[in-house]
């Protein structure tokens, strides 16, 4: 398939890749040039412009940082939109953003799909993202293909905001999760046992998790290089606590862990893994 | 003086009415022509064309976006205010946003203060308002005579915006106050115990506050009509919230209200007054 690729950050350049190497036609742009040079090394054409980058193609996919991106990205996709092209952003903004994004284009005659991932680098680079869609069946069907180079797990959820909504419950399990192992470790330590042990002792039982097996191990590693940056899981969250703030929904948990992720941007851990909340908390109970 | 009033609501339309009192001329334009009714004022057809009949003009509005509309927008008051002339907005807003508006409306000599006020209905009737205002020193010293007819305690808190960050410091202490007298009341009553006497006896202590005075009574008499209604409360938290967030600090206490006020929103309680957080403990 002909396919135009916006967004060539941590996950988009593999992403991409992963369509050149399932033998698809890609098309890139980027906002940096200097971003697009791996991909033409492999075989993508370059363009000078979203507009330009659609121009013959059938599908269009962006992967970029926040909604107003999106927005902007796509006003181009749409001026330079042939009929019967689908549009795809797999980037994590609020749901009411990718609905207005998805009329937008509508009007210009594009079919959207909202399809954010999680996974991260490394489900990005070993094309085992899992992917949450919403839109219409049929562009659904139409971007399967490209899909199945890029994820594992993936599931045409329901229409138009649906994956993103997806995606932001996503964020709240993966948020408390993250601050339940983190305070789990702080209480073992503090209470004079090894946290190592106690993750033991919890994989076998009802608290297992992929968090605890995987972001459990670097924590006690305390290997808090990204993965997936602090600041970032902080955004998802304000899209959460956004969301349920227009909506009139009580989400506690969510509110108080949005809070310690906030802290952590404050207090200068942003560019770190959000694992490196459990320095937050060990700060904050005198255990440096 | 020739002052504009625009926003004639449950606060707008007795300072309006202050003012007119205060032997000020009075002009307004209101989106909703009933709500000028009966009001001793000239009626304008939009902000342009009241802008360029007053010196002073007060806006009393729910959003930051109506804010911005009503000052900047199409028939705005940027296009019919003169250099020099006021404005003085007195609605509840992000603070980023009304240094956009200032800024805006100084590029064309057009002065404006950040005054957001405390002290609700009540306090708009007696004139009895707290006024912090964001702005020029000298500009609300020009002002003061008018604020004077609104309000008790008038503090120049610092530039523009700085209002608004006095006002949002403002709800995130009443409205966890209020939070706190619910949980408190609820669980006097889930013992067993008189909230009344509860109230009355915490109110000569170290917990003693006006939240408690006057909500708790409200509390007590289980007299939930507004006052200032809930959901200009719930309004606050998004922007108090956004601007923690912006300035990355952490506010744990004003998160968990944020959630006690959705919830009250969604068992559609908005229109009525913020001590129904007691009844979204009840339910």
């Amino acid at each position: 398939m002909k396919i135009a690729f916006i967004g060539l950050g941590i996950m988009g350049r593999p992403m991409a890749l992963n369509l050149l190497k399932g033998g698809h036609q890609v098309t890139v742009w980027a906002r940096r040039a200097e971003s697009m040079q791996p991909l033409l090394d492999a075989g993508a054409t370059g363009a000078a412009s979203p507009a330009e980058a659609v121009k013959g193609n059938e599908l269009v996919i962006s992967m970029v940082a926040d909604a107003p991106d999106v927005a902007e990205v796509m006003r181009g996709v749409a001026a330079g939109a042939e009929p019967g092209l689908v549009a795809v952003d797999m980037s994590t903004i609020a749901p009411a953003a990718a609905r207005r994004i998805g009329e937008e284009l509508a009007a210009a005659g594009v079919d959207f799909l909202d399809a954010p991932v999680s996974g991260g680098e490394v489900g990005a680079i070993a094309g085992s993202l899992s992917i949450m869609v919403g839109g219409s069946a049929a562009a659904f069907a139409k971007a399967q293909p490209a899909f199945a180079c890029m994820g594992k797990n993936i599931v045409h959820v329901g229409g138009a905001g649906a994956g993103q909504v997806t995606k932001a419950a996503n964020q709240i399990v993966t948020g408390m999760g993250v601050v339940a192992v983190a305070e789990a470790f702080a209480f073992a330590s503090k209470n004079g046992v090894d946290r190592s042990k106690v993750r033991e002792a919890l994989l076998g039982g009802f608290a297992y998790s992929k968090i605890l097996e995987n972001h459990g191990q670097r924590m006690l590693d305390r290997n808090f290089q990204p993965g997936f940056k602090s600041w970032m899981h902080e955004k998802d969250l304000n899209i959460v606590m956004q969301t349920a703030h227009e909506l009139g929904l009580c989400l506690p948990g969510s509110a108080a862990t949005a809070q310690l992720f906030s802290a952590m941007v404050g207090s200068g851990m942003g560019e770190e893994d959000s694992i490196a909340l459990l320095k937050l908390l060990e700060k904050l109970s005198g255990q440096e | 003086m020739k002052v504009g009033f625009i926003g004639l609501g449950v606060m707008g339309r007795p300072m309006a009415l202050h003012l007119q009192r205060g032997g000020h001329e009075l002009h307004v334009w209101a989106r909703n022509p009933h709500s000028a009714e009966g009001l001793p004022a000239t009626v304008h057809a939009s902000p342009a064309e009241l802008g360029a009949a007053c010196e002073v003009v007060f806006t009393v509005i729910t959003s930051s976006s109506d804010v911005e509309g009503v000052a900047l927008g199409e028939n705005g008051l940027v296009h019919g205010m003169a250099a020099g002339k006021v404005l003085v907005d007195c609605s509840t807003i992000a603070p980023d946003v009304a240094r956009r508006i200032a800024e805006k409306l100084g590029e064309k000599g057009i002065h404006m203060l950040d005054a957001p006020v405390s002290g609700g209905a009540q306090g708009a009737i007696d004139a009895t308002l707290a006024i912090m205002a964001g702005g020029d020193a000298e500009v609300l010293e020009r002002v003061r005579p008018l604020l004077d007819c609104l309000g008790k305690r008038i503090v120049h808190i610092g530039p523009n915006g700085a209002g608004q960050v006095a006002k949002a410091c403002n709800q995130m202490i009443m409205v966890a106050a209020i939070q706190a007298a619910a949980e408190a009341l609820h669980l006097a009553a889930a013992s067993g115990v008189d909230c009344a006497k509860v109230r009355e006896a915490l109110a000569g202590g170290s917990a003693g506050s006006r939240v408690l005075e006057i909500m708790g009574q409200r509390m007590v008499d289980r007299n939930f009509a507004a006052g200032i209604e809930a959901r200009l409360h719930h309004k606050d938290y998004g922007l108090v919230l956004e601007a923690a967030r912006k300035s990355g600090v952490p506010v744990p206490l004003t998160a968990a209200v944020a959630q006690q006020l959705n919830a009250l929103m969604a068992l559609g309680m908005g229109r009525d007054d913020t001590s129904s957080l007691l009844r979204v403990l009840e339910v």
